[in-house]
């Protein structure tokens, strides 16, 4: 017995010796990219690490990619870990959150170091999504924003010459589109996608002051009671309020759907699934009032970085010149350079031709986006408006009630620590 | 004599100890540890970047007297969890009936065992296909069969809603408990049922003297599972409608999940945790003392 | 053995199997076709299946690579918790003081949700030194509760009177359980093996925090890959399901027999 106790606790001493070893001290520099979703550029990241090691031969750039249902939850570990990467590729609101809380680098001196040869290059609009408290955070990856579809097809058969020009027309002809299985108007609903239909009925997020909420004003009432009335009656899909990504797009790909709005990604992804889409069968057009909601990602680096020189210069070279240019023509989107979308639009042009008219309406009318207010707690006041707003266009509520319980809960959340 | 027997039973207890230190160590490591961790960070304002402060029982009062998402993820999370004996009882009577010498029992067991295994999001994904309004095969099927006009919304009407991911979630886990109960009707000496044949009693007797006590442990086993699928069936929700929609199919763990990784509510999440953890324990204890106290083992000398 | 018809019995099973294979035939069909699922009216017959997609998911990611990690980790998992909860099931047979904390102590380990220890854990797992690593993965698997209960159960079923027997015989404590309690549980080792392999496999959110070179993922963080928003990979994704699922129905298939031995040696021994 005793011997078999020994061997065993040498045994298990041994284990957890080899187990935990020695890591060998690095004597190069290294430093971490971590991308949101985007694993078929995995060619166009290395092509970028070669030409950023013959700059800078001492360093290694690890390269590392999660789907946006779990980066954040990467990202925190991390943070939290102690081992943040240096730099993020975000989408949405998450950054606020880390900038608001200090973890995030103020690129704001770097940019202005950078002007003439870079700054100057991109969209003061884009670039201007990044902005905390007078600080920038982050420079534009891609970008994108929302825009309407329609099909020709339905279009035609329900006797509609062009796409709707106003909220009410909207309506009217969602209600000309549906019958059977087919649906007037659908929109993609994540990160305020749908924001635009709020817009353009002049409704306002929050004060100026982004302290209180202003969206409970009789306007915004009317309006969600019409949104409400056309989802009852099936002009609106329902999917519309419930569904995400894969379940709008691949409706309107089935072609039951006569309008959407959505993203240039979301153009993409449909023609895959519906080869019966092109600059002939889908039409494309700005909604109502030019209003849109961008979608855009930005890379940003964690404070935590210990080489934020070094993280700088490469994020400028992915957003930026021949770098984006490698990224737009891989992942088919448009960049935040001026320089690198010129010459995007001519890959497009030529490779594909069908997403031409889409590709030009993501870079029209940057004076009126909507959707992207830099308030910290962006997330959670999300959590606490789009469950009542579901409320009263599912016909659970009425839109009265529904927004002054929404009203109630931002303002709690805006209060509160 | 007597020192023979200390000795003995020492020896025994060392074995007993031995055998259960692995174990221990395991749940020590990733379930107890963990479980403080979240006790004490919900007395604090946490955050990864600035130091910690202390908040007693701020995050306590924020949820149970201003958070009414808590109590509906709470609620649904008992309905989800009270659901439970329907999927058990499923299970059992299919355990039964593919526990006979029927030919190709082995078919039936593993076609109904065949759910368990594929990845959620698949599972996910074909359910909301399946609840589509409008073309859903659900829907398809009762409009052909003139039962309904107009496809229903399963997954966007708020009653429905739940019910529906009820179902999908019986549905992946009915081998499962199929398994379980198998392997406990294994454990049943086919002796006892020969001589209650002898005695001339009929099928359902048997199945109440004989079978159903016998697989005490067994249909245990698959309450406490239960139990807890009804709070870890995470991935299901989170694919199939995220929690909605407006929280009508919200867990406390996917709204845990969310409060700690989208809202970055580290501390909140925590106390959540706390909250879920004794909740579920107290049921638990009370599961434990409804079936006779030792992890429902069946009395010795039956 | 009472004779009753069988033929009720395959009706309904087959009623249940029919429910139950409903949604797993459309996992399959999707596989082969590659269709868009959201076509109105859903087609019920395959139209021009082919096996290109299940080639594709070959290519488009290191399957052979993810396969090798999972199988590395499954393994570790399924011998860890045979062993483990074999050894946790057996002492809980016995009578001891502090039995019924244990018990106590098992059942509430149960109700901790893994997503509420995620940060603890790793943080844990790095001070192990096992980040990135195969046992990294596996640990937090390798003893589950709900087995341990399976072990005791069919433990508790063996009659006392063999045992005893054993005992008076001056047979030592170890031999018994090698020699008796494990054969006679055949069928709670197959659970056991069963169920272990499927949470090893199908794994997800763990190896997804604690792994960061490509080459140690598992089979699931290839998942992300067909659920790209940049391109069309429903029939991809499908695919990938089913040749994830194939591993762990070949164990399930594999330890039927099991199912069977315990019946029959059961009444033998009776």
């Amino acid at each position: 017995m005793r011997s078999t106790i020994t061997t065993t606790v040498a045994a298990v001493a041994f284990a957890v010796a080899a187990v935990l070893g020695t890591s060998p001290v690095q004597a190069e520099k290294k430093i971490s990219f971590l991308a949101w979703n985007i694993p078929h550029f995995k060619a166009g990241a290395e092509k970028w690490m070669k030409q950023f090691k013959a700059k800078y031969p001492d360093v290694t750039i690890e390269w590392l990619d999660k789907k946006g249902s779990e980066w954040s939850t990467y990202y925190q570990t991390q943070v939290v870990a102690g081992t943040a990467p240096d730099i993020v590729d975000v989408q949405g609101g998450l950054w606020l959150e880390y900038a608001s809380k200090g973890g995030l680098l103020d690129l704001t001196p770097y940019l202005k170091a950078d002007q003439a040869s870079y700054t100057s290059e991109l969209y003061p609009e884009f670039l201007s999504s990044w902005v905390y408290e007078g600080k920038n955070y982050g420079v534009p990856f891609y970008i994108s924003k929302t825009l309407l579809f329609y099909n020709q097809a339905m279009f035609k058969k329900a006797g509609l010459s062009g796409p709707p020009k106003t909220f009410d027309d909207l309506l009217a002809y969602a209600g000309k589109l549906s019958g059977g299985e087919k649906s007037g108007f659908m929109t993609l609903n994540f990160d305020w996608l749908y924001w635009s239909l709020m817009a353009m009925n002049g409704v306002e997020m929050f004060t100026p002051d982004l302290k209180k909420a202003a969206f409970n004003t009789p306007a915004a009432v009317a309006a969600v009671e019409k949104l409400a009335a056309a989802t009852k009656s099936g002009a609106i899909n329902k999917i519309s309020w419930t569904g995400r990504w894969v379940k709008p797009n691949n409706a309107f790909a089935a072609g039951t759907i006569g309008m959407l709005q959505a993203h240039s990604p979301a153009f993409m992804w449909m023609k895959a699934k519906g080869p019966w889409m092109n600059k002939d069968t889908v039409g494309v057009a700005q909604m109502p009032g030019n209003w849109s909601t961008p979608n855009s990602h930005a890379l940003l680096i964690s404070k935590s970085t210990k080489y934020p020189k070094i993280a700088w210069e490469f994020a400028k070279m992915a957003t930026s010149g021949g770098g984006a240019y490698d990224l737009g023509s891989s992942l088919n989107v448009l960049t935040g350079s001026k320089v690198a979308n010129k010459k995007l639009m001519a890959y497009f042009e030529k490779n594909i031709p069908d997403a031409v008219s889409v590709m030009k309406t993501q870079t029209e009318h940057l004076d009126k986006l909507v959707g992207n207010w830099p308030v910290a707690k962006d997330a959670a006041v999300k959590e606490a408006f789009y469950p009542e707003l579901q409320n009263a266009l599912l016909g659970r509520k009425s839109a009265k009630e529904a927004l002054d319980a929404a009203e109630k809960k931002v303002n709690r959340v805006l209060s509160r620590r | 004599m007597n020192t023979l027997i200390k000795k003995k039973r020492t020896r025994e207890l060392i074995l007993i100890w031995f055998f259960l230190a692995p174990s221990l160590a395991i749940f020590a490591l990733y379930r107890i540890i963990p479980l403080i961790w979240n006790g004490v960070l919900s007395f604090q304002f946490w955050d990864p970047f600035k130091p910690t402060e202390f908040a007693g029982l701020y995050h306590y009062e924020e949820m149970l007297i201003y958070d009414d998402v808590f109590w509906q993820s709470l609620w649904n999370t008992s309905v989800l969890m009270a659901s439970a004996p329907i999927g058990i009882g499923l299970a059992l009577i299919i355990a039964l009936m593919v526990d006979t010498r029927i030919r190709g029992r082995g078919v039936y067991r593993t076609i109904v065992f065949l759910s368990y295994p594929v990845m959620t999001v698949a599972v996910g994904i074909i359910w909301q296909w399946l609840f589509n309004e409008k073309v859903g095969l659900i829907n398809y099927v009762l409009m052909s069969l003139g039962i309904i006009d107009e496809g229903i919304p399963f997954l966007e009407s708020f009653s429905l809603a739940f019910p529906s991911v009820i179902v999908a979630s019986i549905w992946q886990v009915l081998g499962f408990y199929m398994i379980i109960l198998l392997t406990g009707l294994q454990n049943i000496p086919q002796s006892l049922y020969e001589a209650a044949a002898i005695d001339g009693a009929g099928a359902w007797k048997r199945f109440i003297r004989i079978t159903f006590p016998m697989l005490k442990p067994s249909i245990f086993l698959c309450f406490v599972v239960g139990i807890i699928n009804s709070f870890t069936n995470f991935d299901l929700v989170y694919v199939m409608t995220q929690g909605g929609p407006s929280h009508v199919t919200e867990l406390l763990i996917t709204y845990i999940y969310r409060a700690a990784f989208t809202l970055s509510k580290f501390d909140y999440a925590a106390a959540m945790t706390v909250v879920n953890f004794l909740f579920f324990v107290t049921l638990a204890w009370l599961a434990n003392r409804l079936f006779g106290g030792d992890a429902g083992a069946v009395d010795e000398g039956t | 053995m009472h004779r009753y018809p069988h033929w009720p019995l395959h009706l309904a099973l087959s009623a249940v199997c029919a429910a139950m294979l409903v949604p797993f035939y459309w996992v399959l069909k999707t596989s082969l076709t590659g269709e868009n699922i959201f076509t109105f009216p859903p087609s019920i017959l395959p139209e021009d299946p082919h096996l290109f997609f299940f080639v594709d998911v070959w290519y488009t990611i290191p399957f052979a690579s993810y396969l090798a990690n999972s199988l590395i980790v499954s393994i570790i998992v399924v011998a860890a918790n045979v062993f483990l909860n074999a050894m946790a099931g057996y002492a809980l047979t016995r009578d001891f003081v502090g039995k019924k904390a244990v018990i106590m102590l098992f059942l509430s380990c149960m109700m901790i949700p893994f997503q509420a220890t995620i940060i603890p854990a790793y943080l844990i797992t790095k001070e192990l030194g096992l980040l990135n690593s195969y046992m990294g993965m596996a640990l937090p698997l390798c003893s589950t509760i709900v087995c341990i209960f399976v072990f005791k159960a069919s433990f508790d079923a063996i009659p006392k009177s063999l045992i005893d027997a054993a005992r008076i015989d001056g047979v030592p404590d170890w031999m018994i359980i090698y020699r008796i309690m494990v054969p006679l549980s055949q069928s709670a080792i197959a659970t056991n093996v069963i169920l272990a392999f499927i949470w090893s496999w199908n794994n997800f959110l763990w190896p997804l925090v604690i792994i960061r070179d490509e080459a140690m993922q598992t089979l699931p963080l290839g998942l992300s890959r067909f659920l790209s928003v940049y391109e069309n990979t429903t029939g991809a994704l499908y695919a990938f399901c089913i040749m994830v699922l194939v591993p762990g129905l070949v164990i399930f298939l594999l330890s039927q027999k099991q199912f069977i031995a315990g019946l029959t040696s059961g009444a033998a021994k009776g």
